[in-house]
C-alpha cells in the first residue's frame, strides 16, 4: 500500500495549488519591497496579515454579520426554491407560465434593484437578505424542476402501471431521482448568497453595528486602509471556498449510494 | 380435443399449414385479445395499423420484427400504457379497469433492468408490493425472498444496482415483476443487451418460471432464434405501418432443453420464422420508398 507521497492523486492536488500559492505570495512580498510600493497602494502579504490579527476584532464582528445574512439567504433560497420547483412540476402551463418570471429575476442585476428593496424594506438585514435570495434562488429552482422532471421514463410507467399515486410518485421516483441535481443547485447557490450578500450591502452601504465586510471594505478604501481591505476580502473568499466545500462534501455523502453516472453529471 | 403439450414425437414444420382447431392452446381463455388497433402517436407516425391478436392463458407468445415496426408500442398498449386510437384491446375477455383488483396481475420488464439507483436489489424487487397494495401477498416478506432466490440473487439483496452485471440487474428486473406473482408477463426485449451466454442461461430460466408458475408471457424479441426458443407462437410484425403479418406456431415440447438450439427441428423452424421476418422487412422497405 505503502507509494511515494509524490505519487499520490490527493497528495498532489492539495500541494501544486498551495505551492503555486505560496510562490506567488513570496513573489508579492518580494515586489512590494523591491519596487518600495507604498502600502495604500498594495500592501504585501505580511502586511495584510499583520492587520488581519490587529483588526481581527471588527473583521470578525463583520463577517458573522455577511456569514449570517449569506446563509439566511441560502436557507430561505432552498426552502423557497424547492416549494416554487414542486409548483412547477405541478403541471406545464404553472411551469409556462411563471418560469419567464423566474428567469427576468435571474437577469436583472441585483445591484439595479437593490436600492428599491432598501427603500421597501425597513430591516437592513431583511433587506440585503431578499437581495441575496433574488441571485441565489434561481439554480435551486432551474435545476429541482429538472431534476423532479428527469425521471427514467419506464420507471414512471412502471408507477403508472401500478396505479401509483401522484404523491407516492413524487416521493418515492422523482424526488429520490432530483437529488443530484438539487445538490448541483446547492453548490451554486451558496456561492451566489454569498455574492448577493456582498454585492447588496454594497449598494445599501450600511454602517454602524451592522456592518459586514462588504462595507468594511468600502469604509477602508475611504480611509486608505488597504491591508484591512485586503484582509477583509481574504475572509470573503474563505467564505466562499468553505461554503462550497461544506455543499461538496454534503452531496457526495447523500449521494454516496447514487449511480456514479448520475454524479458525474454534476462535477 | 386437449392434447398433452409433452408430446414425443414432434411433427415436422410444416410453413403456412397452421390450422388453429389442433393447437392445445385454443380452448383456453383469451388472456388478451387485441381487436383491430391502430395506433397514432402525437407527432403523426402510425405505430399500429389494425392489430389484431389474441394470447390466451398459459401460452408463450413472442412479437418478432425489425426495430421500428412498433413492438414495444403494441406491448405497452398490452400493459394498458398509453390509449389505443382506434381498435379495442380486452384484457381477461373485460376492460383495463378489472386489472389489478380481481388477482389477475400483470407485470412488465423492459429492455434495460429500469432499477432505482438510489435503492438496494432488495427495496427494488419489493416496489411493487410497495406501490400496489392491493397486489400484496399475505407475507410479503417470503415472497421477496422467493422471488430473489429464484433469479439467484438471494446473496446479492443488500447490493447496489451499480455493483451488479448486467445480467444481475436483469435478473433484479425479473425478480422485481415475479414479487406480485403475476399470472400476464410482458418482456420488451428483456435480454437484447445482454451477452449470448447470459441471454441464453436466462432464456432458460424464464421457461422454467414460465412452466413452474403456469404464466402467459408476451416476449418482444429482434431475435429469430430466441423466439423459436422460447414461444409456442412467433408473431412477425413489419414496419410502415406497424402490422402483425404472419404468425409461425413452434409446435415443439417443454422442456425446452439447450439441445434443442441443435436440433434440425428448431434450424427448421428458424429458416421459416426468418424468411417470414425477410417478408415482412421487405413489405416494410416498400412501404418507405
Ligand atoms: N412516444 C412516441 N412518439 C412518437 N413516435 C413514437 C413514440 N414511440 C415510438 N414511436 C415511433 O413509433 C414507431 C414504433 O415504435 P416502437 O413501438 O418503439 O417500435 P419497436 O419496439 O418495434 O422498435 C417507431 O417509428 C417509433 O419511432
Ligand atoms: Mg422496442
Amino acid at each position: 500500500m505503502k507509494q511515494p507521497l509524490i505519487k499520490s492523486e490527493r497528495f498532489v492536488q492539495i500541494a501544486a495549488p498551495l505551492g503555486v500559492g505560496v510562490l506567488f505570495l513570496l513573489f508579492w512580498e518580494i515586489m512590494v519591497i523591491a519596487l518600495d510600493m507604498p502600502r495604500y497602494i498594495l500592501p504585501g502579504p505580511s502586511a495584510i496579515g499583520a492587520s488581519l490579527f490587529a483588526d481581527w476584532p471588527t473583521l470578525f464582528r463583520s463577517l458573522m454579520i455577511t456569514v449570517q445574512i449569506t446563509l439566511l439567504a441560502f436557507a430561505i433560497s432552498v426552502v423557497l426554491g424547492v416549494l416554487i420547483s414542486l409548483v412547477f412540476i405541478q403541471s406545464r402551463w404553472i411551469e409556462i407560465s411563471l418560469f419567464p418570471y423566474a428567469v427576468l429575476m435571474q437577469v436583472t442585476p441585483v445591484v439595479a434593484i437593490a436600492p428599491l428593496i432598501i427603500i421597501w424594506v425597513d430591516d437592513t438585514t431583511w433587506a440585503l437578505t431578499i437581495c441575496a435570495v433574488i441571485i441565489a434562488i434561481f439554480p435551486v429552482i432551474s435545476n429541482t424542476t429538472l431534476g423532479l422532471r428527469s425521471v427514467d421514463p419506464n420507471l414512471l410507467s412502471l408507477f403508472r402501471m401500478y396505479r401509483t399515486s401522484r404523491w407516492q410518485e413524487l416521493i418515492r421516483l422523482r424526488i429520490p431521482s432530483a437529488l443530484p441535481y438539487f445538490f448541483g443547485g446547492l453548490r451554486i447557490s451558496s456561492g451566489l448568497a454569498l455574492i448577493g450578500a456582498v454585492v447588496a450591502e454594497f449598494v445599501a452601504g450600511t454602517g454602524g453595528a451592522r456592518a459586514g465586510l462588504a462595507y468594511l471594505i468600502l469604509q477602508s478604501g475611504f480611509t486608505l486602509r488597504i491591508p484591512r481591505m485586503f484582509a477583509a476580502l481574504l475572509l470573503i473568499a474563505l467564505t466562499g471556498i468553505v461554503l462550497f466545500a461544506l455543499m461538496v462534501w454534503l452531496s457526495d455523502r447523500v449521494l454516496r449510494n447514487w449511480h456514479e453516472s448520475a454524479l458525474k453529471v454534476e462535477h | 380435443m386437449m392434447q398433452s403439450k409433452l408430446k414425443s414425437v414432434p411433427p415436422k414444420p410444416t410453413p403456412g399449414a397452421q390450422t388453429g382447431a389442433e393447437k392445445p392452446s385454443v380452448n383456453r381463455r383469451p388472456v388478451l385479445q387485441v381487436e383491430g388497433v391502430d395506433k397514432v402517436y402525437a407527432n403523426g407516425t402510425v405505430a399500429l395499423k389494425g392489430a389484431d391478436m389474441t394470447v390466451r392463458e398459459g401460452e408463450f407468445v413472442s412479437l418478432l420484427g425489425p426495430s421500428g415496426c412498433g413492438k414495444s408500442t403494441l406491448l405497452r398498449i398490452m400493459a394498458g400504457l398509453g390509449d389505443v386510437s382506434a381498435g379495442q384491446m380486452r384484457w381477461w375477455e373485460q376492460g383495463y379497469d378489472v386489472v389489478g383488483d380481481t388477482g389477475r396481475k400483470l407485470a412488465f420488464v423492459f429492455q434495460n433492468a429500469t432499477l432505482m439507483p438510489w435503492a438496494r436489489v432488495r427495496k427494488n424487487v419489493r416496489l411493487p408490493l410497495d406501490l400496489d397494495h392491493s397486489s400484496r401477498p399475505d407475507d410479503v416478506e417470503k415472497s421477496i425472498d422467493e422471488a430473489l432466490s429464484m433469479v439467484g440473487l438471494s446473496q446479492f439483496q443488500h447490493a447496489f444496482p451499480r455493483e451488479l452485471s448486467g445480467g444481475m440487474q436483469m435478473r433484479a428486473s425479473i425478480a422485481r415483476a415475479l414479487t406480485t406473482q403475476p399470472n400476464l408477463l410482458l418482456m420488451d426485449e428483456p435480454f437484447g443487451a445482454l451477452d449470448e451466454m447470459t441471454r441464453n442461461k436466462l432464456n432458460d430460466d424464464v421457461l422454467a418460471l414460465w412452466q413452474a408458475r403456469n404464466w402467459t408471457v408476451v416476449f418482444v424479441t429482434h431475435s429469430v432464434y430466441e423466439a423459436v426458443y422460447l414461444s409456442n407462437r412467433v408473431v412477425v410484425m413489419a414496419a410502415r405501418p406497424g402490422r402483425i403479418v404472419d404468425e409461425i406456431t413452434i409446435d415443439q415440447p417443454y422442456p425446452r432443453l439447450p439441445d434443442f438450439r441443435v436440433s434440425t427441428e428448431f434450424a427448421g423452424y428458424c429458416r421459416q420464422v426468418s424468411q417470414a421476418l425477410e417478408r415482412a422487412s421487405a413489405l416494410g422497405e416498400e412501404a418507405s420508398i
